[in-house]
C-alpha cells in the first residue's frame, strides 16, 4: 500500500505529525507535578515507525532527549520485546540510563501503535510514540552530585510492561508507590506519560482515517530522507578536516577538574566527534553515558548546521559521536550518574571551540553557565516538608553581530522560579536578584552579565541544600580575540556577617539565619574588544 | 444613535447604528499618521454627512485604537522610570531566563522598557503574607523621584514585591507622587495587575507606565475635538477582552486597550450568533474565523461568549513565537494568531518542499497581481489563478489585478522547480496554507478539550471568506456563516459589546486551609468596586451581572486552569461544589482528574459587566426575488479538473433560495468560495449561511 508523497501532501502531513507530537507534549507539560518537566520543558515526545526510527519529535523539549527514544525502542525491539510481544494496549516503562537519558530520574514510556489489520486479520502494528519525562522523585538519596554509586540514585526499572493490553501492572506499581518520597506526584506524572502517548495515539488515527494512510513507514522514509539530505547539504558547505578543542572545566570545584577533549572531523557530508583524552569516570556523580554525550553533541552541531529543520532520525544520521570506554563521557556500571547534566550541558563548549575553526561565523563564544540547579528541602515551621528546585542562569555567550544576552542558558533551557513564589514555597527571603555589571566578557560582542542572587533561611529549621555549581574555577571562554566571562561565586553568610565555605557540587546545611550567595558566572565576548574598551 | 470607530493600519473603519431601526451606515477612510486624530475627524465629517444624522443626535462613541500596540511595538512610550525593591532592579531584564527557540543561536531577546539608568531600588520589604519587614522611608522616595523628574521622566511605575499581598508601601509612594507631582503619571503594580510573580506584574505596569501619557493626551484631544463639534454624548472605549471601559478607565490602564481591535471582531460574531440564535437557528459553539493580508486569527465563543485567556505578550521579537515578546497578563481574549493571510508567501524551503507564509508581501509591494513589483507568489496570487477571485472586481473593481503576473510568479518559483502545471502548484499553495489555519484552529480547539467538529465557523476579514469553506472542510464542520458588513466587522463589534470591569487578586492556598473571611472580604470589594463603576455610566444595580471565577490547580503543579466560582458567601461548605467545577475543568482539558490530590487556589478574579447592548440588525423584506443573482459563471479550480462555476452578486440573492456549491459569491469586500458538497443561502439579515454535507 505505499505510495510517494508530493511536496504538497509531504509538506502538509510532516506539520500535522510534528503538531501531534507537541500536542501531546503541551498536555504532559501542563498536568506535570515535576517542576523540572513542566518549567525545563525536560520532556520529550516521539512518534517512530517500526523499526523505532524517529519521525517526529515535540518542538520545545530540551536536547537532552534527543535520538534518546529512537535509541530505545531499537534497543526494546533488539533485546526485551520484539515485534510480535506486542499488543494494542501495551506501554513499556523503563529508567535504565543506558538506554535513556542517563539518569534514573528521567523516566521512559513507549506505547505501540496499531492501525487497521494485517492480511491475517491480525491489529496491525505501525509505529511507537514514546516520551520521557523528568520524575519528581525516584527515590535514593536526594537529587544532586553526591551519591557514590549506581546503587545510591534511586529505584532502578528495568523495561518491563507498565500495562499489558490496557490492564496495569499492578505489582509494579506497588513497587514504584513505596520507593519514592511523593508517590502521588511520581505516580502522576507517570500517568500522565501514559495519557501523553494515548493522546498522540488517538490524534495519528485521526489523520490516517482523514488521508486514508494503512501505515507511516513509507510517509517517514521519506520525511527522514529530507532531513537527512538537508544536514549532509549542511554540513558538505563546511570545509574538510580535523578540528581540535580541549576545554578545562570545573569538576567538583576543588581539586578534582575535569578536561574535556574533543577532536571534531569533518569529512565530506559527515561529522565524527571523538572524546578520546577526556578524563576518566568521575567520583562524583557527573559521569555521563554515551546516548546521552550523543544528544548534547549532536544538539550543538544541529543548532549550527540545520537549525530549522525539524528533528528526526534523518538529522543525525550524518553525526558520529565516541568516547571510550571508562571516561567521563561513556560511563558503565555501577559509576554514579544523578548530575550527568553539568557534564553533558558543558559538551557544546568544546564543540563550538572546534567549529569555531571550520565555520566562525555560526558559533557562540561561551555561555556563563550551564545551568545551576539548587535543590533545597526541609520544614516549614508548622512542620510541613518542602522541596525546591531552583534554577539559575548565567550570561549568554556574544555571537558575531550579537552580544550576549544577560542570564540565558546553552545548551539547557530552564525558566527561573519567581521570587514571589519561591517565597511561598520555602522558608527563606531574597536578599537580591541582579545582574553584576561588567561581568559579561569585554569584546566586539560582549559576553551577557550573570546574576547575584542570595537568600537567607529566616525559618526555625536547618535546611538542607545541594549545589551543583559550574565555572567557579574556570572562566567561559571569548572567540576571536573577545575577553572570557567573570567567573562564578557560591559562598555561606553566617548571621554574623562572615563568610563560610559551601561546596560548588555537594550538600550543605544552612542554618537559620545564614544566607547563600551565588554570583553566576559571565558569557565570553565574540571578537577583540575595540581600541576604546581596551 | 451609536458611532463605533476603529483605527486600523491602513484604514479608519466607522459604523453608525441606528438602535431602533437596526439600520446602519458604514464608512471607510484612510488612517492618518502620525496623529489618527485626524482620520478619526475626516470619518465623522463624512458619515454624518452620508446619513444626514448630524454629531449632536450621537449619544454614544464607542473607539478602539492600535495606539497602544503600536507605541509598545516601536517603543514611543513616554520617558518612563522604575521605582522597585532595592536589590530587584534588574528583574525586567532578567525575565523568565528562557530562550523562547532552542535551536536558534542569533536570538535576542525583547529589550525593556525602561533602561537600567531609570530604575531605582528603595529600600523597603514585605514577606508573602505582606507583613512589613523593612519600614518604607518616604524620603527616600523623594529623593528619587526629584532626580528622576529632573532628568526628564513623565511617568512613573512602583513594583514592589509583595505589593499584590499588601499595597500600602505602593500606595504611599503613589500618594507622595500624585501630590507633590500632578503632572507625572504613575502606575502602581497592586492597581494595575496585583498579582504573585514578579516579572510579569512588574512587566505590566511598566508598560501601562510607558503607555499612559500617550493615551492620555489622545483620549483628551479626541473628546475635545468631538465635543467642540457639538457631541453631547458619552464616549467609551473598547478592551482587549471585548468589553466596553470609560474614557477615565482607559486613560488609567491602557494596556487594557493593547488588543482592542481584534477583540471587536470576535464580539461582533458573538453578536451574529446571538441574533441568529434568536431567529430559531442552533449554534451552541461559535469559530470566529478572521483571514487578512498578513494574518490569521481564530477564537472561540461558548454560551454567548468569547474565550477569555490571561497570557498575553505584547512586542515579540518574532511575532509568532511564544515567549519573544513581553508579558502582560491582562484578559484578552484567546486568539490564536498564524502568519497565514492573502500577502502571506509561497515558497520552496531548504528541504524542497512547499511552505506558505509566516511571512508577507504586506500591501507594499503586496501579491505579484497587484502589479507593485511583488515577486514572490502569495496566497492571493493563488486565489487568482484558481478562478477563486475576479481580476475586474477586486475590491468592488477599484483594484485591478494581474493575472499573468500571479501565473508568471507562481510558474518560475513554484511549479516549473517541482515540475507541475501553474494551477496544481496555485492549488497546493491554496491547500497548505489552509492546512495551516485549520491545524492551528484545531491545535487550539483540542487544548481546551472540545471537538472541533461541534462548532460552527464564523468568517471574515478580506480574505476569510476565500478560504472559510477549506478551512471549515478541513476541520469537519458542517456549516459555515458568512456575516453582512465584514468589511467593518471590528467598529460593529464595538457597538455590541457590554461594559464590563475585571478585578483580581493573588491568594496562594490549599482549599482545605483557606481563609474564607479573607477571601469573601476581597471578592466583595472587587464586586462592589465593579458596581460602582458600571453604575457611573448609567447602568441600575438590577442590570449589572457579576462572575466570579479562580485559577487553580492541583497543589504542586505550575499551570492553572480557570474556574467558576458559586454564588453568594464562600466557606467550607463551597468545597465540594468549587472542587466538582475545579473536576469539571481539568476533565474537559486533560481527560481525567487525580481524586486525592490538594487542590490550591493562585488568583482570584471577578468580572462586574452591564447587559450586552440589545441591537436588531435591519431585516430584508422577505423573498424578495431578483433576476440577477448569478451575475456570470467562470472556471475555477478544485483540485482536479477546472469547474465552470456560477458567480452570484450577494448583494442582488434572494433570501430563501438554496445554490448548491461549487459557486462563487460576489462583494464588494470579500469573494466567498463554495466548494461541492454544500449548500448555500442568504438570510434575512444578510448573511450567507453555508451548509456542507
Amino acid at each position: 500500500m505505499s505510495r510517494t508523497f508530493d511536496a504538497i501532501d509531504l509538506s502538509i502531513l510532516w506539520s500535522r505529525l510534528i503538531s501531534i507530537v507537541d500536542e501531546a507534549g503541551t498536555t504532559l507539560q501542563r498536568t506535570a507535578f515535576s517542576s523540572v518537566t513542566r518549567e525545563s520543558a525536560d520532556f520529550a515526545v516521539v512518534l517512530m515507525d517500526t523499526q523505532g526510527q524517529s519521525l517526529a519529535q515535540s518542538s520545545v523539549s530540551v536536547p537532552s532527549f534527543l535520538g534518546v527514544l529512537p535509541f530505545l525502542v531499537k534497543a526494546l525491539l533488539r533485546d526485551h520485546f520484539p515485534p510480535e510481544q506486542w499488543q494494542p494496549g501495551d506501554v513499556v516503562i523503563t529508567n535504565d540510563p543506558w538506554l535513556c537519558a542517563g539518569h534514573k530520574p528521567d523516566i521512559g514510556i513507549v506505547s505501540p501503535i496499531f492501525y487497521g489489520q494485517t492480511p491475517e486479520g491480525r491489529p496491525r502494528l505501525i509505529g511507537f510514540i514514546g516520551c520521557i519525562a523528568h520524575s519528581p522523585d525516584i527515590g535514593g538519596t536526594l537529587w544532586g552530585a553526591n551519591a557514590r554509586d549506581f546503587y545510591e540514585e534511586g529505584l532502578y526499572i528495568p523495561p518491563m510492561k507498565l500495562l499489558e493490553a490496557g490492564h496495569p501492572n499492578e505489582t509494579l506499581f506497588r513497587l514504584i508507590e513505596t520507593n519514592v518520597r511523593a508517590p502521588q506526584q511520581t505516580l502522576g506524572d507517570i500517568l500522565a506519560q501514559v495519557a501523553a502517548n494515548d493522546q498522540g495515539i488517538r490524534s495519528l488515527h485521526l489523520l490516517m482515517h482523514e488521508y486514508g494512510l494503512t501505515e507511516i513507514d513509507t510517509l517517514g522514509a521519506q520525511i527522514i530522507a529530507a532531513s537527512e539530505r538537508a544536514m549532509r547539504d549542511a554540513i558538505r558547505q563546511a570545509p574538510d578536516g580535523t578540528y581540535h578543542a580541549e576545554y578545562k572545566a570545573d569538576g567538583d570545584g576543588l581539586n578534582h577538574p575535569v578536561r574535556l577533549k574533543c577532536a571534531l572531523t569533518i569529512r565530506g557530508d559527515e561529522i565524527w566527534v571523538d572524546y578520546t583524552g577526556t578524563s576518566p569516570v568521575h567520583p562524583l556523580a557527573i559521569n555521563a553515558v554515551l546516548n546521552y554525550v550523543f544528544a548534547y553533541t549532536a544538539y550543538p552541531i544541529k543548532c549550527v548546521f540545520s537549525p530549522e529543520v525539524p528533528n528526526n532520525e534523518g538529522s543525525f544520521r550524518p553525526i558520529h559521536v565516541w568516547a571510550p570506554e571508562g571516561c567521563l563521557l561513556n560511563a558503565q556500571k555501577p559509576a554514579p550518574l544523578g548530575a550527568r547534566n553539568v557534564t553533558g550541558n558543558l559538551l557544546y563548549a568544546p564543540i563550538m571551540l572546534a567549529l569555531s575553526q571550520a565555520v566562525p561565523d555560526r558559533v557562540q563564544a561561551d555561555c556563563g553557565a550551564a545551568v545551576w540547579v539548587m535543590v533545597l528541602s526541609g520544614r516549614h515551621d508548622d512542620g510541613r516538608e518542602f522541596v525546591e528546585y531552583l534554577f539559575l542562569a548565567g550570561g549568554y555567550g556574544g555571537r558575531k553581530g550579537l552580544r550576549g544576552e544577560p542570564t540565558l542558558c546553552y545548551p539547557t533551557n530552564v525558566a527561573n522560579v519567581p521570587v514571589e513564589v519561591f517565597e511561598n514555597d520555602a522558608p527563606v527571603l531574597v536578599l537580591e536578584k541582579k545582574l553584576i555589571r561588567g561581568s559579561g566578557g569585554a569584546g566586539q560582542y560582549p559576553g551577557g552579565e550573570g546574576q547575584r542572587f542570595a537568600y537567607r533561611n529566616i525559618g526555625q529549621h536547618p535546611i538542607h541544600i545541594s549545589n551543583v555549581t559550574e565555572k567557579i574555577r574556570h572562566q567561559a571562554y571569548g572567540l576571536f580575540g573577545g575577553k572570557p566571562g567573570r567567573r562564578g561565586r557560591l559562598y555561606v553568610l553566617t548571621p554574623e556577617g562572615k563568610r563560610r565555605f559551601t561546596p560548588p557540587k555537594g550538600h550543605d546545611t544552612l542554618l537559620p539565619g545564614e544566607t547563600l550567595v551565588m554570583e553566576l558566572p559571565g558569557g565570553g565576548a565574540y571578537g577583540a574588544p575595540l581600541a576604546k574598551h581596551l | 444613535m451609536k458611532l463605533g470607530i476603529d483605527i486600523g493600519g491602513t484604514f479608519t473603519d466607522l459604523v453608525l447604528l441606528d438602535e431602533d431601526s437596526g439600520r446602519m451606515v458604514l464608512g471607510k477612510t484612510l488612517t492618518t499618521y502620525p496623529d489618527p486624530l485626524l482620520g478619526i475627524l475626516n470619518g465623522v465629517k463624512q458619515i454624518t454627512r452620508d446619513s444626514g444624522v448630524p454629531l449632536p443626535s450621537i449619544g454614544v462613541v464607542v473607539h478602539g485604537t492600535t495606539l497602544i500596540t503600536n507605541a509598545v511595538i516601536e517603543r514611543k512610550g513616554a520617558r518612563t522610570a522604575l521605582l522597585t525593591t532595592a536589590g530587584f532592579e534588574d528583574v525586567l531584564e532578567i525575565g523568565r531566563e528562557m530562550r523562547y527557540d532552542i535551536y536558534d543561536l542569533f536570538l535576542t531577546m525583547p529589550k525593556p522598557l525602561i533602561p537600567r539608568s531609570l530604575r531605582i531600588g528603595i529600600r523597603q520589604r514585605m514577606n508573602k503574607d505582606g507583613q512589613v519587614l523593612t519600614p518604607l522611608d518616604l524620603a527616600e522616595v523623594e529623593h528619587a523621584a526629584e532626580r528622576l523628574i529632573r532628568r526628564g521622566v513623565q511617568s512613573m511605575a512602583v513594583s514592589f514585591l509583595h505589593a499584590f499581598a499588601n499595597p500600602e508601601h505602593e500606595q504611599a509612594v503613589g500618594d507622595l507622587l500624585r501630590r507633590k507631582y500632578p503632572h507625572l503619571s504613575v502606575s502602581l503594580s497592586s492597581e494595575v495587575l496585583p498579582e504573585i510573580r514578579e516579572y510579569e506584574r512588574t512587566s505590566a505596569t511598566v508598560m501601562n507606565a510607558y503607555t499612559q501619557p500617550l493615551i492620555q493626551d489622545y483620549l483628551r484631544r479626541l473628546k475635545q475635538a468631538l465635543v467642540e463639534r457639538g457631541f453631547q454624548g458619552e464616549i467609551f472605549i473598547m478592551n482587549s477582552a471585548g468589553r466596553l471601559t470609560t474614557l477615565d478607565g482607559a486613560q488609567r490602564f491602557p494596556i487594557q486597550l493593547l488588543e482592542s481591535g481584534p477583540a471587536g471582531g470576535t464580539m461582533a460574531s458573538v453578536f451574529f450568533q446571538r441574533q441568529l440564535v434568536a431567529a430559531g437557528n442552533d449554534i451552541p459553539q461559535l469559530l470566529a474565523f478572521d483571514m487578512g493580508g498578513t494574518t490569521a486569527k481564530a477564537s472561540m465563543v461558548r454560551r454567548g461568549q468569547p474565550e477569555i485567556t490571561h497570557h498575553f505578550e505584547a512586542a515579540r521579537e518574532r511575532r509568532f513565537k511564544k515567549g519573544s515578546g513581553l508579558p502582560v497578563r491582562i484578559p484578552v481574549i484567546d486568539m490564536i494568531e498564524i502568519g497565514a493571510g492573502g500577502g502571506s508567501i509561497a515558497r520552496l524551503d531548504a528541504l524542497g518542499l512547499l511552505t506558505v507564509g509566516p511571512d508577507s508581501a504586506a500591501s507594499q509591494p503586496g501579491p505579484a497581481c497587484y502589479g507593485r513589483g511583488g515577486q514572490w507568489p502569495t496566497v492571493t496570487d493563488a486565489d487568482l489563478v484558481l478562478g477563486f477571485l475576479n481580476e475586474h472586481y477586486f475590491l468592488g473593481g477599484t483594484m485591478p489585478l494581474r493575472r499573468d503576473l500571479a501565473e508568471k510568479a507562481i510558474e518560475k518559483h513554484i511549479a516549473r522547480p517541482l515540475g507541475i502545471r501553474v494551477e496544481e502548484a496555485a492549488w497546493g499553495i491554496h491547500r497548505i496554507v489552509n492546512e495551516n489555519m485549520a491545524n492551528a484552529a484545531r491545535v487550539h480547539i483540542l487544548e481546551k478539550g472540545f471537538d472541533p467538529r461541534s462548532f460552527t465557523m464564523m468568517a471574515f476579514g478580506g480574505a476569510g471568506p476565500v478560504h472559510a469553506f477549506a478551512v471549515a472542510r478541513l476541520l469537519g464542520l458542517s456549516r459555515l456563516i458568512i456575516p453582512g458588513g465584514a468589511g467593518v466587522l471590528s467598529a460593529l463589534g464595538f457597538l455590541v459589546s457590554p461594559v464590563a470591569t475585571e478585578a483580581i487578586f493573588s491568594h496562594v492556598s490549599r482549599l482545605d486551609r483557606m481563609e474564607w473571611t479573607t477571601i469573601n472580604t476581597r471578592l466583595a470589594d472587587m464586586e462592589r468596586s465593579g458596581r460602582t463603576f458600571l453604575q457611573e455610566t448609567g447602568l441600575s444595580a438590577d442590570q449589572i451581572q457579576v462572575s466570579r471565577m479562580a485559577e487553580m490547580r492541583y497543589a504542586g503543579q505550575g499551570h492553572e486552569i480557570t474556574v467558576p466560582l458559586p454564588v453568594g458567601t464562600l466557606s467550607a461548605e463551597s468545597l465540594p461544589a468549587i472542587m466538582r467545577n475545579f473536576g469539571e475543568e481539568y476533565a474537559l482539558r486533560y481527560g481525567r482528574t487525580l481524586p486525592h490530590m490538594p487542590i490550591e487556589s493562585v488568583t482570584w478574579r471577578t468580572v462586574v459587566s452591564g447587559p450586552p447592548p440589545q441591537i436588531s440588525l435591519y431585516q430584508q423584506v422577505k423573498g424578495a426575488v431578483s433576476q440577477q443573482a448569478q451575475k456570470d459563471t467562470r472556471p475555477a479550480f478544485f483540485g482536479k479538473t477546472w469547474i465552470e462555476v456560477p458567480v452570484l452578486d450577494r448583494y442582488t440573492m434572494p433570501t430563501e433560495q438554496r445554490f448548491s456549491g461549487p459557486c462563487i459569491i460576489e462583494e464588494f469586500e470579500s469573494t466567498t468560495v463554495v466548494g461541492p458538497d454544500a449548500a448555500v443561502w442568504r438570510d434575512d439579515f444578510g448573511n450567507l449561511i453555508i451548509e456542507m454535507f
